[in-house]
């Protein structure tokens, strides 16, 4: 395997699927998420049409920015900060509704509450012609199914060696995955996920992409409820995730870990006549879009 | 003992040295001398030698003579060496030439004869780094004349691919064989060296080339038109010649865009030093390393003038004349980002594999198509077999 990692190409419904993550341990790894048909990600490429951008975050410098991804299957939250700043660029600049490619890192997320949401951050992100987004689909359908196929060669034949898998042209990394997903998802619907593609072998011959329909019932998802794309947040819900932010990001700072007590960014919202059902709504929603993250209990920071 | 009566030592090839006797005698053409001093640390009295490479075709062995004559000793020259002591150097034998080794000249036609037929036959694949004896058939599937310099002088290569039906290795021919696409030859007394991971065969005018005819050997379009592989398989097996990928352009690695390079050496100029000639007045260029992903792995696209200029549709003036506009190369290189990322392309030409991973330089990129009504009605099938 080289350094780089790999750009699976998935859809957004395979992303939603996806639940079982590896984290890297040491000081430089990779962390992945697995999905159950066959895709080891860390890296991943989307096509679909990318909607309006809008900035999450207060102070220009810090900037943050999330625009939702739609192909035939689902929605996916793509973000851009400061950290990528040629993606960030694209991601704001263009108009909203265009057909795009994104490449980025996959982040997963698990709220408060359970629900867990994946999202991608953008590394470049390209507004190309209808064509060529077709095309990128083509590519990722093709390779969807040739991951579907491995998976049933192997479940079929579980004792069948690498090298004689490597012979029908996949890649080591493939077979790799392949074989955990089948051991992490044994009862994930395949079948289901493979007859779910329709709608989207029919954008790749033409017909126009339609606004993410609600699942159809066709697949079963098992460990997780797969999450609709967020609302549009309103200005006043724009505004209180600010002060929030502002809140943990002051509170942040003052820390000695670098780190801002749950209970601290609270009792602030408090003393300003926030309540705090009305503060873990807001903070609620800052976890689901991926924003923050609390990587220790009661402690948040930026995601 | 036998150094002791040397003119009773038969003559062995250069190939056979060091198997049996550890005084032998040989005739073999300097490749590469050079001339040194060593300093003994107990009287501070100056020892001269020269060191360098003796070949006779069957193999290259390296040799150092222990006072040498005072007069130039030039490379090409021709020489017997009667008593010649064997030394084993990391595995490789070397020579010796001391005060009671007999060095006298020698003609071309007292070199070995190289009968290619006696040379053991190699196929493509089996060519590793350092291997020289050896007959090869193949096919030349590119071949293109170039002038470099080497040292003081300039001289013409010819450099090019040969294949046969198991593989393909790129070659580098010092010597005008009048070599010609798509000719099946047998090659003998060639050797092979590897750079970066890519295996060269390198012939000079000790190598004998001859014609043969063309049964066994594959049509040069079986190799040059290959269909793209996934780079992960490219990757797997350490890079190749004449390999086709084709993915999207994911990224663009610095340097990128509009780059200076040294009048002499063409490396690259930093803070207006090279890393060879010191402080030099750096020459425009442009290039593009592109990342390449197929899904399967990446590669870096090491796209030079004309391939960046194709790809970006700016020519090095228009990189230039743009620079004195905003002045900061930074921009440029971001708006070269922004013309590539994202297209998708097929890539043919040379794969090599380092730490860094696989690089490929270009012979041709090209915007790869996609027929999407073909694509829909081969997944649409897929689909309905359930398999």
């Amino acid at each position: 395997m080289g350094l780089r990692e790999p750009a699976w190409r998935v859809t957004t419904r395979e992303l939603e699927l996806s639940t079982v993550e590896e984290r890297g341990q040491g000081t430089r790894v990779a962390s992945y998420l697995l999905s159950p048909f066959g895709a080891r990600m860390n890296r991943v490429a989307l096509s679909g049409t990318l909607g309006a951008p809008q900035a999450i975050g207060r102070d220009e410098p810090s900037s943050f920015w999330r625009a939702s991804l739609v192909d035939p299957l689902g929605a996916v939250a793509v973000t851009a900060g400061s950290f990528q700043p040629r993606a960030m660029v694209e991601l704001r600049a263009a108009p909203a509704d265009r057909p795009a490619i994104v490449v980025g890192k996959v982040h997963r997320f698990v709220g408060r509450d359970g629900f867990a949401s994946v999202s991608v951050r953008a590394e470049a992100v390209r507004s190309v012609a209808e064509a060529d987004e077709r095309a990128t689909l083509a590519e990722t359908l093709r390779q969807t199914l040739d991951r579907l196929d491995l998976i049933e060669r192997i479940e079929h034949e579980p004792s069948v060696a690498d090298a004689a898998l490597r012979l029908g042209g996949y890649p080591d990394g493939w077979i790799a995955a392949a074989r955990e997903a089948l051991r992490r998802y044994p009862d994930a619907d395949r079948r289901g996920y493979r007859a779910g593609l329709r709608p989207a072998v029919a954008h790749v011959a033409g017909v126009r992409l339609a606004p993410p329909a609600p699942p159809d019932g066709a697949v079963r998802v098992t460990v997780d409820r797969p999450k609709p794309p967020p609302p549009e947040p309103t200005a006043h819900e724009r505004e209180a995730e600010a002060e929030f932010l502002g809140l943990v990001d002051a509170a942040a700072e003052g820390s000695e870990d670098g780190y801002a007590d749950v209970r601290e960014v609270l009792r602030r919202l408090a003393d300003r006549g926030v309540g705090p059902e009305q503060a873990e709504a807001v903070l609620g929603r800052l976890e689901e879009g991926g924003v923050l993250e609390e990587p220790i209990v009661g402690k948040l920071r930026r995601a | 003992m036998a150094a002791d009566r040397p003119e009773e030592l038969a003559e062995v090839p250069l190939r056979e040295v060091g198997r049996r006797s550890p005084v032998v005698h040989v005739v073999g053409r300097i490749v590469s001398a050079r001339r040194r001093e060593i300093v003994r640390p107990t009287d501070g009295s100056r020892r001269p030698l020269l060191s360098g490479l003796l070949s006779d075709g069957t193999a290259t062995v390296r040799f150092t003579w222990w006072d040498p004559p005072r007069e130039e000793i030039e490379r090409g020259t021709i020489l017997r060496a009667v008593g010649a002591e064997v030394r084993e150097y990391r595995g490789r034998p070397e020579l010796v030439f001391t005060w009671k080794t007999r060095i006298g000249p020698a003609g071309p036609a007292e070199l070995p004869r190289l009968d290619p037929e006696s040379l053991p036959p190699r196929t493509v694949r089996e060519l590793a780094d350092g291997d020289e004896g050896f007959r090869l058939e193949a096919r030349v599937l590119t071949v293109q004349a170039k002038s470099v310099s080497v040292g003081e002088e300039r001289r013409v290569v010819h450099e090019g691919l040969l294949a046969d039906d198991g593989g393909v290795v790129a070659f580098s021919s010092w010597n005008d064989f009048g070599l010609a696409a798509g000719e099946a030859v047998r090659i003998a007394g060639g050797y092979v060296r590897s750079f970066r991971g890519r295996r060269q065969l390198i012939l000079d005018d000790r190598s004998h080339v001859a014609r043969r005819d063309g049964a066994g050997l594959p049509e040069p379009a079986r190799w040059l038109r290959r269909p793209p592989r996934p780079i992960a398989e490219v990757e797997a097996e350490g890079g190749g010649e004449a390999t086709a990928v084709e993915g999207l352009v994911v990224g663009l690695l610095p340097p990128s865009g509009l780059v200076y390079r040294c009048p002499e050496c063409r490396r690259a100029v930093v803070g207006g030093l090279c890393r060879v000639h010191g402080a030099v007045s750096g020459v425009a260029d442009l290039r593009a390393r592109l990342v390449l992903d197929d899904g399967s792995g990446a590669a870096t696209v090491s796209a030079g003038r004309a391939a960046t200029e194709q790809l970006w549709g700016l020519t090095l003036a228009d990189a230039r004349a743009r620079l004195r506009e905003v002045a900061d190369p930074s921009v440029l290189e971001e708006q070269l980002a922004e013309s590539v990322v994202g297209r998708r392309l097929r890539v043919r030409g040379s794969a090599s594999c380092d730490d860094f991973g696989l690089t490929i330089t270009p012979e041709t990129i090209e915007p790869a198509e996609v027929d999407l009504e073909g694509a829909a009605e081969e997944l649409a099938a897929r689909l309905d077999g359930g398999r």
